[in-house]
């Protein structure tokens, strides 16, 4: 296990470095100037050039890297060249609201897909079933700002019984924060609801028509008892995999969402970062999401190896 | 007519007058504007308020009645949307977009306030005035003001505002650049300064008011950066928190000169998304959006509880054609046959429905009252057919037509391109991001142009905000060495004109050499202007005492919730 544990870790390491690379390259051919933006398209060129040097953004390229990576490396995220204040107590707020949308998110969607999935495999080729599988993939092939917009057409303006930002009142309490969060919540569960029920249904028909469940009901177990401890364990771990992979969009991929509820999260700010040429928020943003993404998948393989025995003890590692 | 009131007047026209004021009191004897104008005019040479008063009670009309009634101070906080939030740190020296001109501008003032009217209300300048030549201004500063760091105004404190942004950096030079230096802006005493210009400016006190708004009157120990780290400001509301791109949280500043403000204060939330703006006034969670517009927001437009609050301005999007290079454009009978194509009124209905007004192909926007005397360029194919056979293009030709994605800018694109077809001109559309747009270099003359799209496009659409003077857009878009001279233009006659009507003091003069301007515009064509639009911000029907402003201030100190 700790061997295990040991070779997950090392290769988010070098994940790290690469997506650092990367977002650092990447920063680099985005098209702008992060001092024409500052100052807007009216301001003199050499307006541009004194603040893009007093930013630093005019040294060379590696100088940049080095700088940023290793101050990084030490906690210490960098200055915003677009609002040159420190970068981690703004990133900070926005993880942190982003975490609470995920979790929201999360608790809707997951218990919802996972049941419908399974009721949906228990019922295969019932009406229930088609009902479950055709709503599912319906609403993940309607656009999230379409399904967002109805949500708040309906619940926040016509009905006034959900608010239609996505931000609670300063120092509001556990559950009205999450009533703000509801409706952003909602958008996302009607996006991702069918592509993991699919998984979960897929998985327990699997589960259902292997050698072990018949092995179990030869054995003469009730029905319950075999989707308990046969099924549904061994249906879960695709499913799971598959929930980690959606971490990652859901802690930083939301800029539609975000927007439209107009919610401070991570995703509007590596949008906005990126459209404005402030690598530094760009590139720390990125990294943090990577780093969340990678602690995600970690703590699903550390539960599928828990689920899975063949993982646990290296068997399939 | 009222022997006293004209015994006082021409006291005043021996005593306090000036040849400015002279002019301007004859002008208006003698028929040339009405009392509104009079107002403005007067406002802008610094004329106090009972001298206005006794020159109008000469004619046997009403004395001006300014600023708002207040409201009682009371513990309601407004709710305002800002959309989209500020680009950039909140700097005031280098602030050049409208979410960073809204947020800074709360707590702000300056020196004058231009209104809806165009008319300069004193605020940290009680007075001005003007010499001879109209190249010293000099301001009185107002006694008893309080920072809200505590430190009395003193003039030292203007001199040092004004010295910061006259200097190399300052995003305030696109309307004092040229006129003023720092060695210029001196302090006479305690509380007088006077700036000494570089060439004469009749209309100055407009480039130290409101409009350019960067120029808040901060502490002369104010240190760059620090505008958000302590309040420093003068005016009624202190910002006390602000988290970029999200939020910021204003107070009610206990010593403000001008007595307590109706609100306890002000809360901002930063919107990047029209229909989630649009979605928290519907559903009440803001109580003012700062700035909407009729292309991204008409959910509000045909919504009775919304209150559309509108500014006339000279807000507008250019059209330049270059004169320089080697295509059907150079020849000026083109560009007029271009401009011709277009039917200016349905532009203005289909795009702005009733929050616009056409233009004549000059900066000259309608509510500067200039140049009106010269017919407005209507649509009319026919003469457009001619003037491209006479040019030698009875055939037509191609050309590319580069633009930004904003507002209704690509709209207006579409519809220059279907205009022109009728007369055989072929348009390929690029439309670019505003990133884009902007991007490249920009060395300005006499090293030319750079390689930016927005200033080398052989005709493109480029978006201008509101001026209460159209100083900057002829001396920098259309004079020959102006640094965004789009349509790379040179007229020495032009030039000549626009150094003319920048110096003259009288409202005829100015009419007279913006009449030579604008019928040399419409020669020449260089540059489309075919609309002015309003500036347009929502509300609650709560909102009560609060006026757009054309610029695009958010000016909160008389605003109360009912």
């Amino acid at each position: 296990m700790a061997r295990f544990l040991l070779k997950r870790l090392g290769l988010a390491i070098i994940t790290l470095f690469l997506v650092s690379v990367l977002v650092f390259a990447v920063a680099q051919v985005l098209p702008g100037n992060i001092g024409r933006n500052v100052l807007g398209g009216f301001a003199t060129p050499m307006a541009v050039a004194q603040l893009n040097h007093q930013l630093g953004v005019d040294r060379p390229v590696w100088t940049q890297y080095w700088s940023w990576i290793s101050n990084f490396a030490e906690g210490n995220l960098g200055t915003s060249l677009q609002y040159r204040v420190p970068v981690w107590p703004l990133l900070q707020t926005s993880l942190l609201n982003s975490l609470k949308l995920a979790a929201v998110a999360f608790v809707l969607v997951v218990p919802l897909s996972i049941l419908g999935g399974v009721f949906a495999a228990l019922r295969r080729g019932r009406l229930a079933d088609r009902v479950i599988t055709l709503s599912g993939l319906s609403l993940t092939a309607i656009p999230e700002f379409v399904s967002a917009i109805v949500l708040i057409l309906v619940f926040g303006l016509l009905l006034r019984v959900l608010p239609v930002e996505a931000t609670a009142p300063p120092g509001s309490g556990f559950f009205t924060q999450v009533k703000y969060l509801l409706l952003p919540g909602a958008a996302l569960t009607l996006v991702l609801f069918g592509y993991i029920a699919r998984m979960a249904r897929a998985g327990t028909i699997e589960a259902l028509d292997s050698d072990y469940t018949r092995t179990a009901y030869l054995k003469g177990l009730p029905t319950r008892t075999v989707i308990r401890r046969h099924g549904l364990r061994n249906s879960v771990l695709p499913t799971i995999a598959v929930v980690a992979t959606q971490i990652g969009y859901l802690v930083g991929g939301l800029v539609v969402i975000e927007k439209l509820f107009n919610y401070n999260g991570i995703g509007q700010r590596i949008y906005t970062a990126a459209q404005n040429k402030d690598f530094t928020m760009l590139q720390s943003s990125v990294l943090v999401i990577a780093i969340v993404y990678l602690a995600a998948s970690l703590i699903a393989d550390l539960v599928y190896s828990l689920l899975n025995p063949r993982i646990r003890y290296g068997g399939a590692a | 007519m009222d022997r006293e009131a004209r015994r006082r007047l021409e006291e005043y026209r021996r005593t306090g007058a000036g040849p400015f004021e002279n002019a301007l009191i004859d002008d208006y004897s003698a028929g040339a504007f009405n009392r509104r104008e009079l107002i403005r005019r007067a406002s802008l040479l610094g004329i106090s308020t009972p001298a206005i008063g006794a020159l109008l009670a000469v004619f046997g009309e009403p004395a001006p009645a300014f600023g708002a009634a207040r409201a009682a101070a009371s513990s309601s906080r407004i709710r305002v949307g800002i959309i989209p939030p500020p680009s950039g740190a909140l700097e005031p020296s280098t602030i050049s977009d409208l979410g960073g001109l809204q947020t800074i501008g709360i707590p702000g003032e300056f020196l004058a306030r231009a209104t809806q009217s165009k008319t300069l209300l004193p605020e940290l300048a009680t007075s001005w005035k003007t010499n001879k030549s109209a190249t010293v201004w000099t301001f009185k500063i107002r006694p008893n003001v309080t920072f809200q760091t505590g430190q009395p105004l003193t003039s030292a404190d203007v001199v040092a505002t004004w010295q910061r942004l006259a200097t190399t950096g300052s995003a305030a030079l696109s309307a004092i650049g040229g006129y003023v230096t720092p060695d210029g802006i001196v302090a006479v005493d305690d509380l007088t300064v006077a700036f000494h210009l570089e060439t004469p400016v009749s209309n100055f006190p407009y480039l130290v008011s409101s409009t350019t708004y960067q120029g808040i009157i901060l502490p002369a120990n104010y240190q760059t950066g620090t505008f958000v780290s302590k309040p420093q400001t003068t005016g009624a509301f202190e910002l006390v928190a602000y988290t970029p791109g999200v939020s910021a949280t204003y107070n009610r500043y206990g010593g403000w000169w001008g007595g307590t403000a109706p609100l306890a204060g002000v809360d901002v939330t930063y919107y990047t998304a029209a229909a989630a703006a649009d979605a928290a006034l519907l559903g009440g969670d803001v109580d003012l959006l700062g700035q909407v517009q009729l292309s991204t927001d008409r959910a509000l437009f045909s919504n009775s509880s919304v209150k559309i609050f509108t500014a006339r301005g000279s807000t507008h999007r250019e059209v330049p054609i270059r004169v320089d290079e080697n295509n059907p454009f150079k020849d000026y009978r083109v560009r007029q046959a271009v401009a011709l194509t277009l039917n200016r009124p349905q532009i203005v209905k289909t795009l702005f429905n009733e929050y616009a007004e056409i233009g004549n192909d000059s900066p000259f926007a309608p509510i500067y009252g200039l140049a009106r005397s010269v017919p407005q360029r209507k649509q009319n194919l026919r003469q457009a057919k001619q003037l491209l056979t006479a040019a030698g293009y009875e055939k037509g030709f191609s050309a590319k037509l580069v633009t930004e994605q904003l507002g209704e800018i690509p709209e207006l694109a579409q519809i220059i391109q279907s205009s022109v077809k009728d007369i055989g001109i072929h348009l390929s559309l690029s439309i670019l991001s505003v990133d884009a747009y902007y991007a490249g270099s920009q060395t300005g003359p006499p090293k030319g142009w750079g390689d930016t799209p927005w200033l080398n496009a052989e005709i493109d659409i480029t978006d201008w905000g509101s001026r209460a003077v159209p100083n900057v857009y002829l001396t920098s878009a259309l004079e020959s060495k102006g640094v965004w001279n789009a349509a790379h233009y040179s007229n020495k006659k032009f030039d000549a004109a626009v150094k003319s009507f920048l110096g003259a003091a009288t409202f005829d003069d100015q009419d007279k050499y913006a009449v030579i301007l604008q019928k040399i515009l419409l020669h020449d064509t260089p540059v489309i202007f075919p609309y002015f639009y309003y500036y347009l911000a929502a509300g609650t029907p709560s909102v009560s005492g609060y006026a757009a402003d054309a610029v695009g201030q958010l000016y909160l100190s008389k605003t109360s919730l009912t």
